[in-house]
């Protein structure tokens, strides 16, 4: 027995499967994905190798520089508008005594619903002629919005959607921070006369800021990938106003067949998620002072 | 002993595999694969001392149409009579329905099956340069053309261009549409309107209309192909019937004045407000819904919509009072003004990867679905315009106001124009796709448009 495991090809016969499937299912991939990116194909006819020709074509392509435009806001909306959100709800449900497991509960629930549920959920909500929201606004005599057909408000309803669909798991996430905190800290504050918001402000925050950070890249990487929110509700319209990268591949790819054209996009996709992650990482995240306690 | 136990392991299955793949060599006895065989040699040598075939062995099929909803319950039924006399016909036939949304099959589950190689054996097919031409060139297609030679109806269809490849078939279209205006009666009788027949009058009742507070025209444009059946239709009465055609040999440009001016008319009336409100945001289904509730007067449809309006189901008490009228000549249009839409573009394709069995029954499936019989129960049942020459007067057949006056469009008519679609890329319908949208969002102007649009059919001509 002991000498089987001094062999080193008995290690390799352990670790081979794992590496043969490894190779299959995401190597292989991956690199016949950078192959295609290159190529003009229409998953037909055999390929064509083009060069940089794809990626040329994508970035002066209007509509493709229109959904990088889009994935941007996306990011700036969660990072300026649903985080200091989170961490506000985050704040007031740890600090109520009562019904706190209710109010996590609640919260929580948009983000195990599917997105296709949530799309469906909310296109009622917009609808325009009988739809909760401007059924509500009439009461004040507004005139029906046509939310997710106007290209003026077809975007912000999608970004509320979708930061109402993921808010309830950060917030569960930063609760859990806030509640891990030695109860220490903010009695001595307490005694020392900081009011609430003082102590909020001045003691909880900065303590979960390991955690705010990742609150704040997940929201990144998730604002780079987002389109299933983006196809149910909008399909990318009214006119490809509300698309995304992704589903501006998907539409490249999949309805008109370029296929050598959407893996090139896919391929951007990767690379500028890649290094705004990366970048978040280097300038700020790195910068976090470890706090002990 | 450990050793003992994985060689009989891995003896055991390999048993277990030579008989499965011997079973999958019976099934696929005839299939025209080579890979299939040589892959995996030891199935081969094993299947061979298998019994022979025997006729009546049961097989299954899928077929794949799009007659899904309320709307198309004529069709499938008539589709559904069809394959229950294939199935009688074929012994061991058993055709399995794959129904799916006419958007969804055509733009991203067809394309995406012919892809990966594995289309059903039969399905919901569209002619043209984006769809069967293409499928066609990269051999995923069965060739029909000794089939139709056979059942001796090669030359019944008015119109297989759309289908054809290098001089052979490769689809047939089920019937044949006619794109014009759907009008409420009680809305024209209310305000004093009468079917127009020239240009002047037509824009007179959007005219009328909007003063009145109706909405003129009725138009979902959330799926861009709606709005782009009045823009086809519009373009080839400003630039003449055949400018479709010349698109693909250069012979005519997308941004040529008389394009430009056709989208510019589009472009007024979308200024003028005579479209629904958030047309952007809504299905096709509002638009058929407008018109039955007398929210909007008018609409540009398929004649196919007229199975609609003729149910009581769904139009209600509309019912008979819902008229149609193709599009009047335009003021200096070019060429022949009386031209209307006709296409025979939308029907039924095959996969080139069938076995004799299979072929059997595809050539069954023709000869049920493609005669006369069901030519006449198409548009008697479901309104649906013939796409086979048919003999003695097939208009007799039709009761129906809306189809009358459509039948009386094409014999007025100089000739037909198909639909852009049929003619172009995939990528330049997208273009033109995206470039109605923005207009219709009021973010681009005709001319930036039409520009884009040439860009890309440049581009494709090109390869």
């Amino acid at each position: 027995m002991n000498d089987t495991l001094r062999n080193g090809y008995v290690y390799w016969m352990f670790v081979l499967p794992a590496v043969a499937l490894y190779a299959l299912f995401f190597m292989y991939p991956m690199i016949t994905t950078t192959y295609y990116g290159f190529t003009d194909w229409n998953g037909l006819m055999p390929e064509k190798f083009v060069g940089l020709d794809n990626f040329v074509q994508a970035l002066q392509n209007d509509m493709f520089v229109h959904a990088i435009r889009n994935n941007l806001i996306f990011i700036l909306f969660s990072v300026f508008v649903q985080v200091p959100l989170i961490i506000f709800f985050a704040l007031l449900i740890s600090g109520v005594k009562r019904l706190r497991r209710f109010y996590k509960t609640t919260v929580f629930m948009p983000s195990i619903l599917s997105t296709s549920v949530i799309g469906i959920l909310w296109s009622f909500i917009y609808e325009p002629e009988i739809g909760l929201l401007n059924q509500f606004l009439g009461l004040f005599g507004v005139e029906p919005i046509y939310w997710l057909s106007d290209t003026k408000t077809a975007l912000l309803s999608v970004l509320i959607t979708n930061g109402w669909q993921w808010m309830g798991f950060y917030i569960i996430l930063v609760l859990a921070a806030i509640l891990s905190l030695p109860k220490e800290l903010n009695e001595a504050a307490e005694i020392d006369g900081a009011t609430g918001i003082q102590r909020a402000l001045y003691i909880t925050v900065p303590l979960i800021m390991p955690i705010i950070s990742v609150v704040i890249m997940l929201s990144i990487a998730g604002a780079m990938r987002v389109v299933d929110i983006v196809l149910v509700m909008t399909n990318g319209g009214p006119a490809g106003e509300t698309d995304v990268m992704a589903s501006y591949m998907v539409l490249q790819a999949t309805q008109t067949g370029q296929y050598g054209y959407g893996t090139a996009i896919a391929i951007l996709i990767f690379v500028f998620a890649l290094v705004l992650t990366g970048l978040y990482q280097l300038l700020f995240a790195r910068k976090q002072e470890r706090i002990e306690y | 002993m450990k050793r003992k136990t994985l060689i009989s392991l891995i003896a055991t299955l390999f048993i277990f595999s030579s008989v499965l793949s011997a079973c999958g060599g019976n099934n696929g006895n005839n299939k025209q694969e080579p890979d299939k065989g040589s892959a995996n040699p030891a199935a081969s040598s094993n299947a061979s001392p298998a019994p022979k075939v025997e006729e009546v062995d049961p097989f299954s099929m899928t077929l794949r149409h799009t007659q899904v909803g309320e709307a198309k319950k004529f069709r499938l039924a008539i589709l559904e009579d069809a394959v229950k006399k294939t199935e009688a016909d074929v012994p061991g036939l058993k055709i399995e329905f794959d129904p799916v949304e006419d958007n969804a099959n055509r733009f991203t589950k067809l394309p995406a099956e012919m892809t990966a190689g594995n289309p059903p054996e039969i399905f919901d097919l569209f002619g043209g340069v984006g769809d069967a031409q293409k499928y066609a060139a990269a051999g995923r297609l069965l060739d029909l053309t000794p089939i139709l030679e056979k059942l001796g109806i090669k030359d019944s269809f008015i119109d297989l261009s759309s289908f054809t490849y290098d001089g052979k078939v490769y689809g047939l279209p089920i019937g044949s549409s006619q794109e014009g205006f759907f009008y409420n009666q009680e809305l024209f009788d209310k305000y004093g309107l009468k079917e127009p027949k020239t240009w002047e009058e037509l824009e007179n009742i959007m005219a009328t209309l909007k003063q009145n507070k109706i909405t003129p025209i009725a138009m979902a444009s959330k799926a861009a192909w709606i709005p782009l059946m009045l823009a086809n239709t519009l373009w080839s009465r400003y630039a003449g019937p055949d400018v479709n055609f010349g698109f693909e040999n250069g012979a005519h440009k997308w941004n040529e004045p008389e394009m430009v001016a056709a989208l510019t008319k589009y472009d007024e009336w979308l200024e003028k407000g005579y479209f629904m409100k958030g047309e952007l945001g809504y299905e096709y289904a509002e638009m058929r819904n407008q018109i039955i509730t007398g929210k909007a007067g008018i609409s540009f449809d398929g004649i196919w919509s007229s199975s609609t309006y003729a149910d009581p189901a769904q139009a209600g008490d509309m019912v008979g009072k819902i008229g149609y009228f193709p599009m009047p000549a335009v003021p200096g249009g070019k060429g022949d003004q009386t031209y209307i839409n006709a296409n025979h573009s939308n029907g039924y394709g095959f996969s080139s990867d069938l076995n004799e069995n299979e072929k059997k029954a595809v050539e069954a499936f023709i000869k049920n679905l493609y005669n006369e019989e069901f030519q006449k129960r198409g548009l008697k049942e479901d309104n649906l315009l013939p796409s086979m020459k048919v003999e003695g007067d097939m208009m007799s057949l039709v009761a129906d106001p809306m189809l009358k006056s459509a039948a009386a469009a094409i014999s007025n008519a100089g000739g037909t124009f198909p639909v852009f679609d049929a003619l172009v890329p995939s990528e330049v319908n997208k273009q033109l796709e995206i470039g109605i949208q923005q207009l219709i969002a009021r973010k681009t102007t005709p001319q930036k448009l039409l520009d884009e649009v040439q860009a890309v059919q440049e581009k494709a001509n090109s390869k």
